[in-house]
């Protein structure tokens, strides 16, 4: 099956001004979504995700590289490609003049559809989105959740082929974001092709089928998200809580079956202990040398845990660092 | 076609809701000085009986560069926000160019409802103050209103995509405040041969060729400039703004 959106070689370089230099924010980027297929963009603010999103809705002009949305190139012909996709931008930029209900038949119209085509879509969508109460009001008066759900049935009013969503689940409420992921899993199943900028892992993990991990403007890994979690060095990791009077992770990344260490800074940190992150090879008796090296280093041990690594894990191997929230 | 055409149905719904604050926010200016120069100073014999002729097409012109400005600079003061509204026409079926063009047709249609509202209003408030010859010629009139809102909403583009919106009352102070005192509103522009080739000048103006082309057609008695540069001047002032508009609204927009 051929792709419905390729993405190639594609480079973006912001002019710099007198007084701000020239961002190279997407410096050749290249992959092909399926038909159907739900793909995400994974990195944190500033890898170029949105770039790379907005190259793909024309609104960002290239600086070189194709992209071609159901075989159209996008650059030479942006009303044919325009007409396939629909956008759902991570600033909620919905008309403020218009009514909820005009939000649709408007966006519908400006799609060519016919008045009775707009006002039926309209009304199945407001109703699947749970927004037929609202229809009435003016958009800006409506919580995150709801605004986010009108982007959406926004987008699906002119039919399109591709859906893009440029990190959709920003700034909503556990509740919302749960209701948009189990919408998004519905168009999906569907048939719907879904392309989706996010910087949250366990929404990446939980929707996504294939994944581009994307920092300073290239993809660092593509792949599904289990074989990515796969590709880890030892396949499991050993998390140790530890105070010690002196270092400690050289003599823990010594020990065999150990592939690398790494400082985890942020949560639960306090009385001086640290958390340990052991990207391990489980092999017999590696939690006994363990503790005993901390033991030898006249340190102590709080707390043990041992799992799966998550894709969280996969993306500060990749980048040597946690995301930037 | 269809997406140009469901744009200016929006811009037209959403223009007819405010209409109320919309056209008082353009009338009061020229009712008002119609009010002081066309009602109370000539009954104290302050200005010449000819001035109140003179100023009606001129407060035409004011009105309409004022409406045709304000009626794309608000919009596009909101589409350039923060939360970027724009996008949602820049990802409709039609080009940049379609886009840019539909704000300007918005425009003139605001300044030409503004421009033949206030015509009327104008000679209400006058309609028992002596020597005011006015009169309409409405197969003349109509095109030449429709071509002016074009050039204002043309040039409230242009200026509206080059300058920040915070600068927007700025804009009016320093760009609109000269060109209405120096844009023959209140005097023809063949009276200026007496300044000798400075005349000229002014036809840097494109509030100038606005006011001339009302003058043309609602005040036939008072002379004004042929007509061949009239038309000259405000067809390619429409053509030139619109093209410099939609060059930097294109800018400004698609990074």
């Amino acid at each position: 099956m051929s792709a419905i959106l390729a993405v190639e070689d594609l480079v973006k370089t912001y002019r710099g001004t007198r007084k701000t230099p020239a961002v190279e924010a997407v410096r050749g980027v290249s992959f092909e979504v399926a038909p159907g297929e739900f793909f995400g963009l994974l990195g944190p603010n500033g890898a170029g995700k949105s770039t790379t999103l907005g190259c793909i809705t024309t609104l960002v002009r290239p600086t070189a590289g194709r992209v071609t949305v159901d075989g159209i190139d996008v650059m030479r012909r942006p009303t044919e490609a325009k007409r396939r996709i629909a956008v759902v931008p991570q600033t909620r930029n919905l008309d403020r003049d218009l009514t909820v209900r005009e939000v649709l038949t408007f966006h519908a119209a400006y799609f060519g559809l016919r008045k009775a085509e707009r006002e039926s879509r309209a009304d199945r969508l407001l109703a699947e989105m749970q927004l037929t109460e609202k229809a009435g009001v003016k958009p800006l008066t409506l919580s995150g959740g709801l605004q986010q759900r009108l982007l959406i049935a926004r987008a699906l009013m002119h039919d399109p082929k591709v859906l893009l969503l440029d990190e959709p689940t920003i700034g909503l409420d556990p509740q919302a974001r749960r209701l948009l992921w189990e919408t998004l899993s519905r168009l999906h199943d569907g048939g719907l092709t879904l392309i989706m900028t996010t910087h949250y892992m366990e929404e990446a993990d939980r929707l996504c089928q294939r994944l581009a991990i994307i920092d300073h403007g290239r993809i660092l890994q593509l792949d599904r998200p289990a074989a990515l979690k796969k590709a880890l060095p030892g396949g499991r990791i050993l998390d140790l809580w530890v105070r010690s009077p002196e270092p400690i992770a050289p003599r823990l990344e010594a020990l065999p079956g150990v592939l690398r260490v790494e400082k985890v800074t942020g949560t639960g940190q306090e009385d001086g202990f640290e958390r340990l992150r052991l990207f391990v090879d489980p092999k017999d008796g590696l939690l006994d040398r363990a503790l005993q090296a901390v033991q030898g280093a006249g340190g102590d041990l709080q707390h043990v845990s041992l799992t799966q690594p998550s894709l969280e894990d996969v993306y500060i191997h990749l980048t040597g660092k946690e995301l930037r929230e | 076609m269809t997406a140009f055409l469901a744009l200016l149905h929006r811009d037209l719904r959403v223009a007819s809701r405010n209409a109320l604050p919309l056209l008082m926010g353009t009338l009061t200016q020229p009712i008002l000085v119609v009010l002081v120069f066309g009602n109370i100073l000539p009954r104290l014999h302050l200005v010449a009986d000819e001035f109140r002729t003179v100023m009606v097409p001129g407060l035409m012109s004011i009105t309409m560069m004022m409406a045709g400005v304000q009626g794309v600079l608000m919009p596009l003061t909101i589409d350039l926000s923060g939360s970027r509204e724009v996008d949602e026409r820049l990802l409709a079926p039609i080009s940049v160019l379609g886009v840019a063009i539909e704000k300007v047709v918005a425009g003139a249609i605001h300044a030409a409802v503004a421009g033949l509202t206030a015509l009327p209003a104008m000679m209400l408030l006058m309609h028992r103050v002596t020597g005011v010859e006015v009169h309409p010629r409405w197969a003349v009139l109509l095109p030449l209103v429709a071509l002016c809102g074009l050039l204002s909403a043309a040039f409230g583009l242009t200026i509206g995509s080059q300058v920040q919106p915070r600068f927007s009352g700025l804009l009016f102070a320093v760009i609109l405040g000269p060109m209405m005192l120096f844009g023959c509103a209140y005097y023809p522009w063949t009276g200026l041969a007496v300044i000798g080739p400075l005349q000229y000048i002014f036809l840097l103006n494109p509030l100038v060729f606005m006011s001339e082309s009302m003058r043309m057609a609602v005040t036939p008695d008072v002379s004004h400039m042929p007509l061949p540069l009239l038309i000259v001047g405000t067809v390619g002032f429409a053509a030139l703004f619109t093209l410099l508009g939609a060059r930097s609204f294109e800018k400004r927009t698609i990074l």
